[in-house]
């Protein structure tokens, strides 16, 4: 006998419990998953406030309205924006994609599940939670001498430190002694990990010292230009250099074309990236020859970035048809020639006469959106390509969308930054011949302009990828991977 | 069986032109360290400080020295480190016995009390006089600022 039911008239309890999937799966890859989406979250944050400091430029404005809490009052200008799009930047998206990279690769190197799983899963939630809070208070709280790397409460600071930790701690436990024999992806994050963290403690220290013994404004403010440089040459170029390491040979299904080139990347840049950020110490206190070793450093980071660039092109040999689509590859091809000219460009910029004509100008801004947004980002874009898939089960949206993310973020980077990178050279030949500051600005709209549309098209790309892991995260294909420390049904695919 | 999936290296050798390539580089930054071994930094411009002037209105050479070395392109640039003339451009030590250049000395006679921070200003009564180069600071400093920067620049001996 069949029971025929209405359908309009079941309710809710004749229905099966439907199953729910949690936000972040408690699996082995949980933690890299926790930061690879805290990262697109970020992504489409720091564009969206990019567009806003590029474009507070074309119509300058200014608020303050008070909070009515203990005298402190929201206030918007320039300084503020700008501080929150470099912090929303470089922590938000690309430290957490950083992490999110760690934690995909160290397993999968070692051979081991990530150690502290638990605790690496509360450093994902310690670190955003610290970064939301901190880039609030950067439109409340008096920013100080402080450069924007450094400008958040030491609260926030301290906050960002432990997290950081945690998850040092967590690669170093899974790497164990193997890290000595282990491949030199590792070896970058490690240094890099290490850096980040001492970096970020030395911040916070710094914020607590202040608070108590008031140090003087120039030792802050030398402190903080010197770890806002090496958080870019120490963390970011190292994770950047053990992602395209990591993720070239796994795209191309083919061996590192020299083990030596890597080994001698690795040394050049570890012995350059901490004194490079020497060169930012610039003032009557320090040492004339103090600061011109660090730009002499600078201008050598070229080699590690050459000697990369060189080994990693030799070990797509054959794959050439892979840079052509919208795969990791591609993303990681972008990365490279990004990486090679925002090496040149910064050498160049630390020459000393460059350097006063062009300081404080948009060609410093410029420089700084092809590092960001082109080298480290396309790295990110890379690992994230390849690993989400990985980590999710799922197959990654090739469409319009994953197009859509390449080519916009790719043109828009390429846009502004030439854009803003064009308007300091105008600025500064503009100073040099005399021209009145009205004329100059009115000047500087031409390149400007470009710029915010430029860093309009990265905001699309960001938000194109948010979209695109949304959309894996729902209805994308299932595909069998390994899971790294566990039995393999599929073995291929790291 | 656990997942461990190592990347292999096709070569452990490290190409010649590698070695090359990177002395050759460090040869340059070695040469560029030897010519720049002395010289004085700018000061520098703390981040959010711009130097005020002193509430009483009164100008400070010391803030004066801190306006200079946030000036944007920064009087070094083309004055020297110190300050001291680089060709073609003049010195600015002993602006506290008058006009430093030839091109201003009439407008110095003319204007003896502020003659030094109209011109830096790039004020209207200095149309006329060829500026050789140099920028207008009008619009990045205040009359109080200019003040104080005229007051450490009198400081330079």
């Amino acid at each position: 006998m069949t029971l025929n039911r209405n359908p309009k008239k079941s309710r809710p309890y004749d229905e099966p419990p439907k199953r729910r999937r949690r936000l972040i799966p408690d699996g082995a890859d949980s933690t890299a998953i926790g930061f690879f989406v805290a990262s697109a979250v970020w992504l489409a944050v720091a564009t969206v406030i990019g567009a806003l400091a590029i474009g507070i430029r074309l119509i300058p404005f200014e608020l303050s309205f008070p909070l009515g809490l203990f005298d402190l009052s929201f206030e918007f200008g320039t300084r503020r924006v700008d501080a929150a799009f470099i912090n929303a930047t470089v922590y938000g998206w690309l430290t957490n994609a950083g992490f999110a990279a760690v934690a995909f690769m160290t397993p999968r190197l070692f051979g081991r599940p990530l150690a502290g799983i638990k605790l690496a899963n509360l450093g994902v939630a310690f670190w955003n939670m610290s970064l939301a809070g901190g880039i609030a208070g950067l439109y409340v709280f008096d920013l100080g001498p402080n450069a924007a790397l450094s400008a958040m409460l030491w609260l926030f600071e301290g906050g960002l430190a432990t997290a950081a930790l945690i998850v040092t701690g967590s690669f170093l436990a899974t790497a164990g002694a193997s890290i000595r024999s282990g491949y030199v992806s590792a070896w970058f994050a490690g240094v890099a990990l290490l850096g980040l963290a001492g970096l970020l403690g030395l911040n916070a220290t710094i914020g607590l010292a202040d608070l108590f013994i008031e140090l003087p404004a120039l030792t802050v403010a030398l402190a903080s230009v010197f770890v806002e440089r090496a958080l870019m040459t120490i963390w970011l170029l190292g994770i950047t250099y053990a992602i395209l390491h990591y993720v070239v040979p796994r795209a191309t299904g083919q061996p590192l074309a020299s083990g030596g080139l890597a080994i001698l990347t690795w040394l050049t840049w570890l012995a350059l990236a901490p004194v490079s950020a020497l060169a930012t110490l610039q003032d009557t206190s320090v040492p004339f020859t103090f600061t011109t070793i660090g730009s002499v450093a600078t201008i050598l980071l070229l080699v590690p970035a050459a000697l990369a660039f060189a080994n990693l092109v030799q070990s797509m040999q054959g794959r050439w048809t892979l840079l052509f689509g919208t795969g990791t590859l591609a993303f990681a091809a972008i990365s490279l020639a990004f990486l090679l000219a925002t090496s040149l460009l910064e050498a160049i910029g630390s020459l000393r006469t460059v350097d006063q004509a062009l300081g404080g100008t948009d060609w410093v801004r410029g420089v700084f959106l092809w590092a960001a947004y082109g080298a480290f980002s396309f790295a990110a874009f890379a690992i994230a390509e390849h690993a989400m898939p990985r980590v999710l089960r799922r197959a990654w949206g090739a469409g319009p969308l994953a197009s859509g993310q390449l080519w916009l973020a790719f043109a828009g980077t390429t846009l502004a930054g030439l854009a803003l990178m064009g308007g300091g050279l105008a600025e500064g030949s503009l100073r040099a011949a005399g021209t009145a500051p009205d004329a100059i600005d009115a000047a500087l709209l031409l390149y400007r302009v470009p710029a915010f549309v430029g860093f309009g098209m990265v905001a699309l790309a960001g938000l194109a990828m948010l979209v695109n892991l949304f959309l894996m995260y729902t209805s994308g294909e299932p595909v069998e991977y390994a899971i790294p420390g566990q039995a393999a049904p599929a073995a291929a695919g790291h | 069986m656990t997942v461990h999936t190592p990347i292999e290296t096709r070569s452990s050798g490290l190409p010649r032109w590698a070695i090359l390539l990177t002395l050759f580089v460090f040869l340059v930054g070695g040469v560029y360290l030897a010519a720049n071994l002395v010289g004085e930094n700018p000061p520098l411009a703390i981040p959010g400080e711009s130097a005020e002037a002193p509430v009483d209105g009164s100008p400070d050479p010391a803030v004066g020295e801190a306006l200079v070395g946030q000036a944007t392109p920064q009087c070094s640039s083309c004055h020297g480190a110190d300050l001291g003339g680089s060709d073609p451009f003049p010195s600015l030590h002993g602006v506290e016995e008058g006009a430093v250049s030839e091109n201003l000395q009439d407008f110095a006679a003319e204007y003896p009390d502020n003659w030094a921070q109209l011109w830096i200003a790039g004020a209207p009564e200095t149309e006329g006089i060829d500026r050789l180069g140099m920028p207008a600071f009008g619009d990045q400093f205040s009359p109080q600022q200019l003040d104080s920067i005229v007051a450490y620049l009198k400081t330079l001996p």
